[in-house]
């Protein structure tokens, strides 16, 4: 008896100790993140709310309340970059997914070449943008550009065309300088997926004869949701706050057509020295970014669930 | 289970096209920081340079020095690297491990900041950073990137973790090691792939990142590749030769990094999007 | 969340939150003037013998030869105990505004003298990244400025800059093919537009004229130069936006059809000054609409084709209009506000302004801002601008409110789209209009 309480007593000091231990070895991670990040948010706000003037060693600031916001509700270039932004970012990511789901369905049984597809997948992800938008720039060119040569001897157009010159162009040569360097990176993710499917679970459905399409509708496809919901959410939040692909392939143009939110409010912060309005403006980008989260979790935890039932 | 002999073709002729789409814009930058200018902007464009040239990794490396970019940028990400694994390790032994209260909700709260756009906090670490009299140093891009790529870290290795059998925790606690020692002298060294992955991760985000090191380190000694290369103009109107040249040596290190350790960015990649 | 971890993340929150506000805290203190009032006026280095200072001077390649070079050598053989370090500026002045903004407003003690655009002064002054420079200089040093640059580089009493070099934007074009053809030099927008396609046609060059349409600042200057062609202007007199107008409408409906009858190329909206400068000199285009030093540039065999098939005249107007506009370009000499070695800075832009450098830049085909050297250039200067002078009206972009770099990107953003045919003409200007009555609201929206 005496034994038995004295291990229940060793038992809790031991497990209070850890557990200073896991504060002592957690905290120290956590400060950084939240002082980098939750606290600059809430600067961000109250920034947002004052009028923010640079003077000769700091700034001065006077509250103004909301009138800030009130500019950025105001201000059809707002609306303007918020819907250019949410448009690029599902339809970038959507094609994506769509594009890597289908590669990756065509390859999953490939057995050579596996080691080097992977490296070479593996290569644009780890491309700066930067560099890759550059090397886009030059392949868009509308005068010695080389997608312009392969069309017109190609004979689609009969003229070289100025790719980057109208909204259309320029927004669709956007997405897909985007999607060259991260379809790769879904194909990986989806390939590593299907690699956990089961053996059996294609055997049982060809005995029960089931063709190509059942197989994926009833098998891989609820096998991938999860990763694929994921990637995709991940997706879409990064490709919310593109700024360095515009920044260098169009700089926004032509007109404002490519500028998105994370340029709206670069431009407005540090090009044209407004920082409370542009505080309002990344304020405004963070709770679209959360709306965005909120939907896409709780549909995202129904698919999971969903996927369990079956 | 048996694939009938279409299928194989089928996959085959997708991997190879694919593998070109990836490939060939990546060998016309390749080729093209080969070209003399003339070449460069000559249309039709010639697909194998007719003059090869080395002269502009000479610009680029000589002329418009671009050494000191490929120096900040290891230096920065090197730095932030090792404080992300160093915090991120900790961090996620003990949300793995240990009886901390609450670790579902740390875990959810780590990965939403994980997804932030860095626009959002870009106005007031500028502010915090002017104020500290940081901007245009080092510190000022390893502080952010660090708390930035921390998150996922943390995620990743927490998996890793909890793949160590509890059972040599337990015995650890039982022969009165400390727990700090069970992390770094048995659980560390059975991580490692974790890592090494953790670090690829990091690594490369913080060598690619561009907002945060264009406003926070935009004079000229300070700037990392990314910078460099997009506010990159030559004294010539066609910068591409220069352009290209100084990338290709920035992209180097980085494939070789790449071929080493891809299994381990696989696991990573596949680790953090399933588990949760 | 469990309430446990919203507890523990509030904690690491103050905690974090209170420790960054201590530190905020001490960042908003306003602002207390630096400005140090020393007035020595010697032009004979203003710096105390012995010391030895190094200053850094961000500027871009103005010419495409070694002018940045020989002007420093020059200086420091004037000034033995001053280095002077140059940072290279960016080749458009948008992205150099852009990397001097965040510079020096994070407080960046370099560089301390950089070379900036006219139409900085008031938004530069307004937000403390300019030193203002009636306090460093006497009051007789502006002086030996032509009449009307000083003014130009002053806001609120204040004169920001001391001017360096002026821009005037010519007509060049190719001399051979003309004389080919059989044409005269067009004197009148719609002959030119007729003569490119006359020697389009004929097949002796790929394009007829080339200028710069894409979206920045560069078109905003282009643009003025055809509205003050068709008589128009930007502001009314009681500064209300006016492009919507008869004017306005024919300079971008002109403009468009220059892409439409296949004259000027499709990728004009996406060309800056370097894009069109090189299908120049690589032969490929018959007209220029560029600043002065495309002269010299054209006559360099380094990067250029056309070496000795140049001409250059001003640029054209409408039939009709009897005045040829050039928007006033240039760039003027302005001091980082952090600057730790003002006494040397002085120095430098007392030299650089003075009669030895601002010949050097006469030589180099620029056009000097120094009164007495500007009336001896086109007897030093080889190239053929400085006759041309005399024969040039000016017109100003509305550079005088600090919201300027939001006014001309209303212009030019909305420009851009009507050129690249996304936005009807009228469409466009109206959107220009209603942008620039906004941008006056001080929200940089």
């Amino acid at each position: 008896m005496a034994a038995q309480v004295e291990k229940k007593r060793r038992r809790n000091v031991l497990l209070t100790r850890q557990r200073q231990a896991g504060i002592g070895m957690l905290l120290p991670g956590l400060i950084i993140i939240c002082g980098i990040t939750i606290f600059p948010i809430i600067y961000s706000i109250w920034m947002s709310l004052n009028n923010v003037s640079l003077t000769q060693n700091g700034y001065a600031m006077s509250f103004t309340g909301l009138s800030n916001f009130n500019a950025v509700i105001h201000a059809s270039s707002f609306w303007h970059s918020t819907w250019f932004t949410f448009y690029y970012s599902v339809a970038t990511v959507a094609a994506e997914l769509i594009f890597g789901l289908l590669i990756a369905l065509a390859i999953n049984n490939v057995q050579k070449l596996k080691n080097l597809s992977i490296v070479v997948m593996l290569i644009p992800w780890s491309l700066i943008t930067v560099i890759s938008a550059q090397m886009w720039d030059y392949i868009y060119d509308g005068v010695y550009g080389v997608l312009n040569y392969i069309v017109v001897s190609l004979h689609l157009v009969s003229h070289p065309v100025t790719w980057l010159g109208t909204p259309v162009s320029a927004v669709s040569a956007m997405m897909i300088a985007d999607i060259w360097k991260t379809t790769p990176f879904v194909v990986i993710i989806i390939l590593a997926g299907l690699q956990m499917i089961p053996n059996e679970f294609y055997e049982a459905a060809r005995m029960d004869g089931a063709n190509s399409w059942q197989v994926f509708w009833h098998i891989i496809f609820p096998q991938l949701r999860g990763s694929i919901a994921l990637a995709g959410l991940f997706r879409i939040l990064q490709a919310f706050g593109v700024f360095d692909l515009p920044f260098v392939l169009t700089n926004g143009g032509p007109g404002t057509a490519t500028q998105s939110l994370a340029m709206l409010g670069e431009k407005v912060l540090f090009q044209d020295l407004h920082f409370g309005t542009g505080s309002a403006v990344a304020v405004a980008t963070v709770l679209i970014v959360l709306i965005i989260s909120l939907v896409f979790l709780s549909a995202f935890r129904s698919l999971v669930t969903e996927g369990e039932a079956q | 289970m048996i694939q009938p002999m279409w299928r194989k073709v089928v996959g085959y002729v997708v991997l190879i096209l694919f593998l070109l789409m990836i490939l060939l814009p990546f060998y016309w930058m390749f080729v093209t920081a080969f070209k003399p200018d003339t070449e460069i902007a000559a249309y039709p464009p010639h697909f194998i340079p007719q003059h090869p040239t080395f002269s502009h990794f000479k610009q680029a490396f000589v002329q418009y020095n671009f050494w000191p970019f490929i120096r900040n940028s290891i230096i920065v990400s090197l730095i932030s690297t090792f404080l992300v694994l160093l915090f991120g390790s900790m961090a996620g032994f003990s949300l793995a491990r240990l009886p901390i209260p609450g670790r579902t909700g740390i875990m959810v709260a780590l990965l939403v900041i994980s997804m932030f756009p860095a626009i959002a906090v870009v106005s007031p670490l500028y502010v915090l950073l002017k104020s500290l009299g940081w901007l245009n140093t080092y510190q000022a891009l390893i502080v952010p990137y660090t708390a930035f790529n921390m998150p996922f870290a943390i995620w990743i290795l927490r998996n890793y973790f909890l793949q160590v059998p509890g059972a040599l925790f337990e015995a650890a606690s039982v022969d009165g090691a400390s727990v700090f020692r069970t992390f770094y002298q048995i659980f560390l060294p059975m991580t490692t792939p974790g890592l090494f992955t953790a670090a690829v991760f990091t690594f490369v985000a913080c060598w690619t990142e561009f907002l945060f090191a264009l406003v926070f380190n935009s004079s000229n000694a300070m700037r990392t590749i990314p910078v460099g290369i997009a506010l990159f103009s030559g004294q010539y109107s066609v910068p591409y030769g220069t352009i290209f040249a100084g990338s290709l040596v920035a992209v180097v290190p980085i494939i070789i990094l790449v071929i080493i350790f891809r299994k381990w960015i696989v696991s990573g990649l596949t680790q953090g999007a399933v588990k949760g | 969340m469990s309430s446990k971890t919203k507890r523990a993340l509030t904690v690491a929150g103050v905690v974090v939150m209170t420790g960054g506000l201590l530190v905020g805290c001490g960042s908003s203190s306003s602002s207390t003037s630096t400005g140090s009032t020393n007035t020595t006026s010697n032009s004979s280095g203003g710096s105390s013998a012995g010391k030895k200072v190094t200053i850094t001077w961000a500027i871009g390649s103005i010419t495409h030869d070694n002018l940045n070079q020989q002007l420093v050598a020059g200086f420091e053989k004037a000034h033995p105990n001053i280095t002077v370090k140059i940072q290279p500026e960016a080749s458009n002045t948008d992205t150099t505004r852009q990397q001097l903004t965040t510079a020096i407003g994070a407080g960046a003690t370099t560089p301390d003298v950089y070379l900036g655009d006219v139409v900085w002064p008031a938004q530069f002054g307004s937000n403390n990244l300019a030193q203002p420079l009636n306090k460093l200089f006497p009051q007789s040093f502006w002086n030996r400025f032509s009449p009307g640059l000083v003014q130009g580089a002053t806001y609120n009493n204040n004169i920001y800059a001391a001017p360096f070099f002026v821009d005037t934007a010519f007509l060049f074009y190719r001399k051979d093919l003309l004389k080919k053809a059989g044409l005269p030099v067009p004197t009148t927008w719609e002959q030119l537009q007729s003569d490119a396609q006359t020697l389009q046609k004929k097949n002796l060059v790929k394009y007829g004229f080339i200028w710069q349409g894409d979206s920045y600042e560069g078109l905003t200057c282009d643009f003025t130069e055809y509205l003050a062609d068709a008589g128009g202007q930007v502001l009314n007199s009681s500064g209300q936006p006016v492009l919507s107008s008869a004017a306005g409408n024919k300079a971008v409906s002109f403009m468009r059809s220059l892409i439409t009858s296949g004259v000027t190329p499709n990728a004009v909206t996406t060309d800056q000054e370097n894009q069109s400068m090189n299908l120049f000199e690589q032969g490929q285009v018959a007209f220029l609409r560029n600043w002065s030093y495309a002269w010299t540039d054209s006559q360099s065999a380094a990067q250029s084709k056309v070496v000795g098939k140049v001409g250059v005249v001003v640029l054209p107007t409408f039939a009709g209009e009897s005045k040829h506009y050039s928007s006033v370009g240039g760039w003027d000499l302005y001091v980082n506000p952090h600057s730790k070695n003002l006494q040397a800075d002085e120095t430098f832009i007392d030299w650089l302004t003075g009669p030895e450098a601002q010949k050097i830049l006469v030589e180099h085909g620029e056009l000097p801002t120094n009164a007495a050297v500007a009336k001896e250039a086109s007897s030093i200067g080889k190239s053929p601008i400085f006759g041309l002078l005399p024969q040039v009206s000016y017109i100003s972009r509305p550079s005088q409110s600090p919201n300027y770099p939001q006014l001309s990107q209303a212009i030019y953003s909305n420009i851009n789209a009507a050129l690249a045919g996304s936005a009807s003409v009228s469409d466009a200007l109206t959107k220009a209009d209603s942008q620039m009555k906004s941008s006056s609201s001080n929200t940089g929206l």
